[in-house]
């Protein structure tokens, strides 16, 4: 049933953010061909070339932001509003649905990085180009083995670790944030903005909390300080952890046992 | 067989106002069952209990023996009073969707019904009337083989003359097994299919009865007595 779920949400996302992505990578293309051309100075053609690089733009920005905006969007018109009459008596259990939600939000996360980075390679990478990212790639790796020796690789993974928990860390907050203003008897968007707020808020207040109680027990020595960057980092991802999975539960919780919808 | 819906004290409060107040109530199967009661009454609020979309405050309730979940999600088909499907859908994805999720649906039976009341399957749910929204809501919920169908309010934006279809359709697809319930306040409309009748009034089961029997006892038709019972 999770596999229909995911299939009917990609669907649905997928109709709206597939054609935007398209248009991002042609409008790359005509981007590039058109800074070939302009290497003849040519009044018409320039301004031919400065609109469609502000359509390039614009398209960029719009993928990102519609990709966020469809993500929060879709939890809230699907299970919020009259299609959660639909979705609320499927043959489903609540966290399926919000299973299929996350895990579709993940991966439309992906592709839209992934199209961003081709869009800009496709404008672009040059020879030249390949040269310097491949000299910056060799500098950060030498920097980090000098500072951290053979425990960069650790660092790495803990930085792509800590990238993949916060973005999941933050759609849960967006679901239990729209979750939770749910339950407010009316002005149910308001309550979800002021939930949002209120849940954010007292989750940095108690990362800081943690950190300011971890420096106080451990001194700062010159030997130690190499290790700060791996120690914040486990912090980090412990505490995303035990935020995402809280805000899992009470997401799921609000949806199975106080859904009331209008 | 166990009874296909038991409801044993079932209350439904939201906050300091009680929905539904100690509900009794048992429904066996092969039965067509007017829910009747004025607005408000908390006839909605009931069916919402039946398929899980509001959990009791307090009783129990129990669909051929379960508690409401998945498992008797999937064998109750419901009609909410709201057009449920998001509205860039073509009615061919709206039957697709039905038949992914629901065992028991029949899509031919679904595509007989489009094609008996002229609907085109290839048009988009937005450019729709509200009315054959409605027909294509109820064409879904009717052409799965559930054992319990809860319908509320099927035939209040629907001409008379779908009206008659469509209460045609109730009669003629439910089987032996099944028991459909109708809530409804355009009683006289519905009155000759109904087998049994329940009241509820201001959250309280007001009265459970054999149609039959209310005109025997009676001596007058459910819509009179209703008019009676309710009178303001």
């Amino acid at each position: 049933m999770l596999k229909k779920l995911i299939k009917h949400e990609i669907y649905a996302t997928g109709r709206i953010l597939l054609p935007l992505y398209g248009i991002t990578i042609i409008l790359s293309f005509v981007n590039r061909i058109m800074i070939g051309i302009n290497k003849f100075n040519n009044t018409p053609l320039n301004i031919i070339s400065t609109i469609t690089m502000f359509f390039y733009v614009f398209a960029i920005i719009a993928t990102i932001i519609t990709t966020f905006i469809l993500i929060v969007f879709r939890f809230y018109k699907n299970l919020m509003t009259d299609e959660g009459y639909l979705m609320f008596t499927l043959p489903v259990k609540p966290f399926q649905l919000i299973n299929s939600k996350l895990i579709s939000a993940i991966f439309w996360i992906i592709i839209s990085v992934v199209v961003t980075i081709t869009s800009l390679l496709i404008l672009l990478l040059n020879a030249e180009r390949v040269t310097i990212i491949r000299d910056i790639w060799a500098y950060v790796y030498k920097m980090l083995k000098n500072n951290f020796g053979d425990n960069y690789v650790y660092l790495f993974l803990e930085m792509i670790l800590i990238t993949f928990i916060s973005i999941i860390q933050q759609i849960l907050l967006i679901y239990v944030s729209i979750a939770a203003g749910h339950l407010f008897s009316g002005h149910k968007i308001l309550g979800s903005f002021a939930s949002y707020i209120a849940i954010n808020t007292a989750a940095q207040l108690v990362s800081l909390l943690v950190l300011l109680a971890m420096a106080s027990f451990t001194g700062s020595s010159f030997e130690k300080l190499e290790k700060l960057p791996h120690a914040i980092l486990i912090i980090a991802i412990v505490l995303c952890s035990i935020y995402s999975i809280l805000y899992y539960l009470a997401t799921n919780y609000i949806l199975s046992k106080k859904l009331n919808l209008e | 067989m166990s009874a296909i819906l038991e409801c044993r004290a079932l209350t439904k409060k939201f906050g300091s106002v009680t929905a539904l107040n100690n509900i009794d109530l048992t429904l066996e199967r092969g039965k067509i069952v007017g829910l009747l009661g004025p607005n408000g009454s908390g006839k909605t609020t009931l069916i919402k209990l039946i398929n899980g979309l509001l959990v009791p405050t307090a009783g129990n309730l129990y669909i051929s023996g379960m508690p409401p979940g998945a498992e008797t999600k999937k064998i109750v088909s419901y009609l909410p009073e709201r057009t449920y499907l998001p509205d860039w859908l073509k009615v061919s994805q709206a039957i697709d969707f039905f038949k992914d999720f629901y065992e028991d649906f029949d899509v031919n039976k679904a595509y007989d019904m489009l094609k008996r009341l002229n609907l085109d399957p290839n048009k988009r749910l937005k450019t729709l009337s509200k009315g054959t929204k409605e027909k294509i809501q109820l064409i879904l919920v009717m052409s799965r083989n559930a054992d319990l169908y809860c319908l509320d309010e099927p035939i209040g934006g629907v001409d008379p003359a779908a009206r008659d279809y469509i209460l045609n359709t109730i009669i003629t697809n439910y089987n032996d097994n099944a028991t459909v319930i109708i809530s409804t306040h355009l009683i006289a409309d519905i009155e000759n299919i109904l087998d049994e009748a329940i009241f509820i009034k201001e959250g309280s089961l007001y009265l459970h009865s054999t149609v039959d029997d209310i005109r025997e006892k009676e001596g007058k038709s459910i819509d009179s007595l209703f008019r009676e019972v309710f009178k303001c």
